[in-house]
Protein backbone atom coordinates (compact mmCIF):
# COMPACT_ATOMS: atom_id res chain seq x y z
CA UNK A 1 0.00 0.00 0.00
CA UNK A 2 2.66 2.22 1.09
CA UNK A 3 4.70 1.32 -2.48
CA UNK A 4 1.80 2.34 -4.43
CA UNK A 5 1.04 5.49 -2.60
CA UNK A 6 4.49 6.82 -3.03
CA UNK A 7 4.35 5.88 -6.55
CA UNK A 8 0.78 7.68 -7.26
CA UNK A 9 2.36 10.96 -5.21
CA UNK A 10 5.45 10.38 -8.29
CA UNK A 11 3.61 10.26 -10.92
CA UNK A 12 0.81 13.60 -9.17
CA UNK A 13 4.00 15.13 -9.37
CA UNK A 14 5.52 14.64 -12.98
CA UNK A 15 1.80 15.38 -14.25
CA UNK A 16 1.97 18.88 -12.01
CA UNK A 17 5.10 19.71 -13.73
CA UNK A 18 4.06 18.73 -17.25
CA UNK A 19 0.61 20.77 -16.44
CA UNK A 20 3.85 23.44 -15.24
CA UNK A 21 5.42 23.68 -18.43
CA UNK A 22 1.70 23.61 -20.38
CA UNK A 23 1.16 26.61 -18.76
CA UNK A 24 4.69 28.45 -19.28
CA UNK A 25 4.56 27.48 -22.71
CA UNK A 26 1.09 28.90 -23.19
CA UNK A 27 1.86 31.97 -21.48
CA UNK A 28 5.51 32.96 -22.99
CA UNK A 29 4.11 32.12 -26.26
CA UNK A 30 0.77 34.91 -25.88
CA UNK A 31 3.27 36.97 -24.12
CA UNK A 32 5.89 37.21 -27.10
CA UNK A 33 3.16 37.37 -29.56
CA UNK A 34 1.57 40.40 -27.78
CA UNK A 35 4.57 41.90 -27.32
CA UNK A 36 6.28 41.03 -30.78
CA UNK A 37 3.83 42.52 -33.14
CA UNK A 38 3.71 46.57 -32.64
CA UNK A 39 1.39 48.75 -31.36
CA UNK A 40 -0.73 49.77 -33.97
CA UNK A 41 -2.03 53.18 -34.35
CA UNK A 42 -3.12 53.95 -37.23
CA UNK A 43 -6.48 54.42 -36.50
CA UNK A 44 -5.90 56.76 -34.11
CA UNK A 45 -3.65 58.59 -36.45
CA UNK A 46 -6.06 58.55 -39.18
CA UNK A 47 -8.71 59.69 -36.67
CA UNK A 48 -6.19 62.66 -35.67
CA UNK A 49 -5.23 63.48 -39.58
CA UNK A 50 -9.40 63.05 -40.34
CA UNK A 51 -9.83 66.23 -37.72
CA UNK A 52 -7.42 68.23 -38.65
CA UNK A 53 -8.81 68.65 -42.40
CA UNK A 54 -11.97 69.28 -40.62
CA UNK A 55 -10.83 71.83 -38.92
CA UNK A 56 -8.82 73.25 -41.93
CA UNK A 57 -11.78 73.94 -43.89
CA UNK A 58 -14.40 74.16 -41.38
CA UNK A 59 -14.61 76.24 -38.04
CA UNK A 60 -17.02 76.73 -35.95
CA UNK A 61 -19.94 75.41 -38.08
CA UNK A 62 -19.08 77.89 -41.03
CA UNK A 63 -16.92 77.20 -43.97
CA UNK A 64 -13.23 79.53 -44.21
CA UNK A 65 -12.68 81.78 -46.44
CA UNK A 66 -11.01 80.43 -50.04
CA UNK A 67 -11.39 76.73 -49.36
CA UNK A 68 -13.62 76.59 -52.56
CA UNK A 69 -11.11 77.75 -54.82
CA UNK A 70 -8.58 76.10 -57.24
CA UNK A 71 -5.46 77.74 -55.06
CA UNK A 72 -6.87 75.86 -52.07
CA UNK A 73 -7.04 72.82 -54.21
CA UNK A 74 -3.26 73.62 -55.42
CA UNK A 75 -2.04 74.25 -52.01
CA UNK A 76 -3.63 71.63 -50.00
CA UNK A 77 -1.75 70.49 -47.89
CA UNK A 78 0.28 73.79 -46.80
CA UNK A 79 -3.24 75.70 -46.45
CA UNK A 80 -3.85 72.95 -44.27
CA UNK A 81 -0.75 72.63 -42.32
CA UNK A 82 0.09 68.98 -43.05
CA UNK A 83 3.72 67.58 -43.78
CA UNK A 84 3.57 64.14 -45.30
CA UNK A 85 7.04 63.57 -45.36
CA UNK A 86 8.10 59.99 -43.39
CA UNK A 87 11.02 58.37 -41.78
CA UNK A 88 13.14 56.76 -44.98
CA UNK A 89 12.51 52.88 -44.30
CA UNK A 90 11.27 50.45 -46.02
CA UNK A 91 11.07 52.50 -48.96
CA UNK A 92 8.12 54.51 -47.50
CA UNK A 93 9.80 58.14 -48.78
CA UNK A 94 8.75 57.15 -52.44
CA UNK A 95 6.04 55.44 -51.47
CA UNK A 96 4.14 57.98 -49.43
CA UNK A 97 2.30 56.74 -46.45
CA UNK A 98 -0.65 59.39 -46.28
CA UNK A 99 -3.86 60.42 -48.44
CA UNK A 100 -6.45 62.97 -47.54
CA UNK A 101 -8.88 63.67 -49.39
CA UNK A 102 -11.92 66.19 -49.15
CA UNK A 103 -15.25 66.18 -50.74
CA UNK A 104 -17.93 68.97 -50.72
CA UNK A 105 -21.58 68.18 -51.87
CA UNK A 106 -24.54 70.12 -51.47
CA UNK A 107 -26.45 69.47 -48.57
CA UNK A 108 -30.26 69.29 -50.46
CA UNK A 109 -28.91 66.56 -53.10
CA UNK A 110 -26.18 64.30 -50.42
CA UNK A 111 -26.02 61.52 -50.87
CA UNK A 112 -26.43 60.56 -54.28
CA UNK A 113 -25.23 63.51 -55.88
CA UNK A 114 -21.76 64.53 -57.36
CA UNK A 115 -19.26 65.90 -55.34
CA UNK A 116 -18.99 70.11 -55.83
CA UNK A 117 -15.49 70.34 -54.74
CA UNK A 118 -12.97 68.01 -54.03
CA UNK A 119 -8.97 67.97 -52.76
CA UNK A 120 -7.24 65.58 -52.50
CA UNK A 121 -2.98 65.28 -51.13
CA UNK A 122 -0.94 62.05 -50.61
CA UNK A 123 -0.64 58.68 -52.44
CA UNK A 124 -3.98 58.17 -54.12
CA UNK A 125 -3.12 54.48 -54.73
CA UNK A 126 -3.63 54.10 -51.17
CA UNK A 127 -7.24 53.71 -51.90
CA UNK A 128 -6.97 50.78 -53.41
CA UNK A 129 -5.46 48.67 -50.40
CA UNK A 130 -8.56 49.96 -48.03
CA UNK A 131 -10.30 46.90 -48.25
CA UNK A 132 -7.87 44.43 -48.06
CA UNK A 133 -6.58 42.37 -45.66
CA UNK A 134 -2.99 41.65 -44.79
CA UNK A 135 0.56 43.13 -45.25
CA UNK A 136 -0.31 45.72 -47.91
CA UNK A 137 -3.39 47.03 -45.95
CA UNK A 138 -3.76 50.84 -44.85
CA UNK A 139 -6.16 51.81 -42.55
CA UNK A 140 -8.80 54.06 -44.42
CA UNK A 141 -11.13 56.42 -42.32
CA UNK A 142 -14.84 57.89 -43.82
CA UNK A 143 -15.65 60.70 -41.41
CA UNK A 144 -18.61 63.22 -42.30
CA UNK A 145 -19.49 67.22 -41.39
CA UNK A 146 -22.06 69.57 -42.54
CA UNK A 147 -20.94 73.61 -42.77
CA UNK A 148 -21.99 76.53 -43.82
CA UNK A 149 -20.63 79.07 -45.92
CA UNK A 150 -21.06 82.82 -45.32
CA UNK A 151 -24.31 83.23 -47.29
CA UNK A 152 -26.22 80.61 -45.63
CA UNK A 153 -25.50 77.79 -48.07
CA UNK A 154 -25.49 74.30 -45.77
CA UNK A 155 -22.75 71.73 -47.93
CA UNK A 156 -22.20 67.90 -46.84
CA UNK A 157 -18.62 67.26 -46.52
CA UNK A 158 -17.16 64.36 -46.51
CA UNK A 159 -12.96 63.39 -45.48
CA UNK A 160 -11.09 60.09 -46.43
CA UNK A 161 -8.18 59.46 -44.27
CA UNK A 162 -5.34 56.68 -44.90
CA UNK A 163 -2.78 55.65 -43.54
CA UNK A 164 -0.45 52.97 -44.61
CA UNK A 165 2.94 52.37 -42.19
CA UNK A 166 1.66 49.02 -42.52
CA UNK A 167 5.73 47.75 -41.60
CA UNK A 168 5.43 49.77 -38.12
CA UNK A 169 1.82 48.77 -37.13
CA UNK A 170 0.91 45.45 -38.32
CA UNK A 171 2.92 42.05 -38.27
CA UNK B 1 11.48 3.96 10.04
CA UNK B 2 8.88 5.93 10.68
CA UNK B 3 11.24 8.70 11.36
CA UNK B 4 13.14 7.99 8.28
CA UNK B 5 9.47 8.01 5.90
CA UNK B 6 8.40 11.53 7.32
CA UNK B 7 11.79 12.67 6.85
CA UNK B 8 11.95 12.02 3.11
CA UNK B 9 8.11 13.19 2.80
CA UNK B 10 9.06 16.23 4.32
CA UNK B 11 12.53 16.90 1.78
CA UNK B 12 10.57 15.74 -1.27
CA UNK B 13 7.79 18.58 -0.35
CA UNK B 14 10.63 20.80 -0.23
CA UNK B 15 11.72 20.08 -3.02
CA UNK B 16 8.62 20.09 -4.75
CA UNK B 17 7.54 23.82 -3.45
CA UNK B 18 11.26 25.20 -3.77
CA UNK B 19 11.13 23.60 -8.00
CA UNK B 20 7.59 25.36 -7.73
CA UNK B 21 8.87 28.59 -6.64
CA UNK B 22 11.92 28.74 -9.44
CA UNK B 23 9.61 27.72 -11.81
CA UNK B 24 7.15 30.89 -11.35
CA UNK B 25 10.22 33.39 -10.58
CA UNK B 26 11.82 32.09 -13.88
CA UNK B 27 8.38 32.88 -15.65
CA UNK B 28 7.89 36.19 -13.56
CA UNK B 29 11.30 37.38 -14.56
CA UNK B 30 10.57 36.36 -18.09
CA UNK B 31 7.14 38.43 -18.12
CA UNK B 32 8.64 41.39 -16.76
CA UNK B 33 11.68 41.55 -19.21
CA UNK B 34 9.31 41.35 -22.08
CA UNK B 35 6.87 43.91 -21.02
CA UNK B 36 9.50 46.35 -19.71
CA UNK B 37 12.19 46.11 -22.27
CA UNK B 38 13.84 48.72 -23.89
CA UNK B 39 12.76 48.16 -27.42
CA UNK B 40 8.94 48.08 -26.33
CA UNK B 41 9.56 51.60 -24.59
CA UNK B 42 10.76 53.33 -27.11
CA UNK B 43 8.30 52.16 -29.90
CA UNK B 44 5.66 53.05 -27.09
CA UNK B 45 7.03 56.66 -26.73
CA UNK B 46 8.23 57.29 -30.01
CA UNK B 47 4.20 56.70 -31.24
CA UNK B 48 3.05 58.63 -28.03
CA UNK B 49 5.00 61.44 -28.89
CA UNK B 50 4.07 61.00 -32.83
CA UNK B 51 0.38 61.10 -32.02
CA UNK B 52 0.72 63.76 -29.43
CA UNK B 53 2.47 66.17 -32.21
CA UNK B 54 -0.14 65.41 -34.01
CA UNK B 55 -3.14 66.26 -32.04
CA UNK B 56 -1.81 70.03 -31.00
CA UNK B 57 -1.67 73.60 -32.48
CA UNK B 58 1.47 75.46 -32.59
CA UNK B 59 2.11 77.73 -29.34
CA UNK B 60 1.60 74.96 -26.78
CA UNK B 61 3.37 72.94 -24.77
CA UNK B 62 2.98 69.34 -24.04
CA UNK B 63 4.20 66.99 -20.62
CA UNK B 64 4.86 63.94 -20.85
CA UNK B 65 5.61 61.64 -18.24
CA UNK B 66 8.56 59.26 -19.10
CA UNK B 67 9.78 57.71 -15.92
CA UNK B 68 9.97 54.19 -16.61
CA UNK B 69 12.09 54.97 -20.17
CA UNK B 70 14.32 57.60 -17.88
CA UNK B 71 14.96 54.91 -15.64
CA UNK B 72 15.60 52.22 -18.25
CA UNK B 73 18.34 54.45 -19.91
CA UNK B 74 20.20 55.10 -17.13
CA UNK B 75 20.14 51.49 -16.26
CA UNK B 76 21.62 51.43 -19.98
CA UNK B 77 23.86 54.21 -18.97
CA UNK B 78 22.31 56.22 -21.43
CA UNK B 79 22.22 60.20 -20.93
CA UNK B 80 18.49 60.94 -20.06
CA UNK B 81 18.70 64.14 -21.98
CA UNK B 82 19.14 62.54 -25.17
CA UNK B 83 16.66 60.10 -24.81
CA UNK B 84 14.12 62.00 -27.49
CA UNK B 85 15.20 63.68 -30.93
CA UNK B 86 12.86 65.28 -33.25
CA UNK B 87 14.41 65.56 -37.02
CA UNK B 88 11.86 67.33 -38.80
CA UNK B 89 9.00 65.50 -38.42
CA UNK B 90 10.39 62.16 -37.13
CA UNK B 91 10.76 61.34 -33.71
CA UNK B 92 13.41 59.30 -32.42
CA UNK B 93 13.56 57.26 -28.91
CA UNK B 94 16.75 55.79 -27.54
CA UNK B 95 17.13 54.08 -24.42
CA UNK B 96 20.35 51.99 -25.11
CA UNK B 97 23.45 52.51 -26.73
CA UNK B 98 23.20 49.90 -28.78
CA UNK B 99 20.86 50.42 -31.86
CA UNK B 100 20.02 53.44 -33.34
CA UNK B 101 16.12 53.97 -31.48
CA UNK B 102 12.21 53.84 -32.61
CA UNK B 103 11.28 56.55 -35.43
CA UNK B 104 7.97 57.31 -36.14
CA UNK B 105 6.45 60.29 -38.37
CA UNK B 106 4.17 63.00 -37.68
CA UNK B 107 1.90 65.10 -40.15
CA UNK B 108 1.48 68.20 -38.34
CA UNK B 109 3.67 70.80 -39.91
CA UNK B 110 4.69 72.35 -36.86
CA UNK B 111 8.36 72.91 -35.26
CA UNK B 112 8.99 71.12 -32.07
CA UNK B 113 11.57 70.59 -29.29
CA UNK B 114 11.94 68.21 -27.33
CA UNK B 115 13.01 69.38 -24.01
CA UNK B 116 14.35 67.05 -21.03
CA UNK B 117 12.75 68.34 -17.77
CA UNK B 118 15.41 68.57 -15.45
CA UNK B 119 13.99 69.78 -12.37
CA UNK B 120 12.12 66.45 -11.27
CA UNK B 121 13.78 64.39 -13.88
CA UNK B 122 10.95 62.18 -14.89
CA UNK B 123 9.41 64.33 -17.93
CA UNK B 124 10.51 65.74 -21.60
CA UNK B 125 7.92 68.69 -22.34
CA UNK B 126 7.58 69.27 -26.13
CA UNK B 127 7.46 73.17 -27.21
CA UNK B 128 5.30 73.42 -30.47
CA UNK B 129 5.83 76.41 -32.43
CA UNK B 130 4.55 77.16 -36.20
CA UNK B 131 7.47 76.83 -38.64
Amino acid sequence: MIKNRKGTEKIISVYWFAILFIVAGAMVYMVSSFYGKPYDTREIEAGLLADKAAGCVSYAGYLRGGVLSQEFKEKFIEACGLNFETEDVYGWKEQGQYFLQIDFYDFNSYPGSNSLFSAFAGNDNLKDFCNLEGEKSSFCLERGLYTLDKEGKLYAIKITSIVRKTEKNEQ
Amino acid sequence: MIKNKKGNILTENIIFIVLNLVFITILLLFLFSKTGSAAVLEEKYAKQIALLIDATEPIMTIHLNMEDAIQKAEKENFPAGEIVKINGNVVTVKLREKGSGYSYSFFNDVEVNANFDTLNKKEYYFVISEK
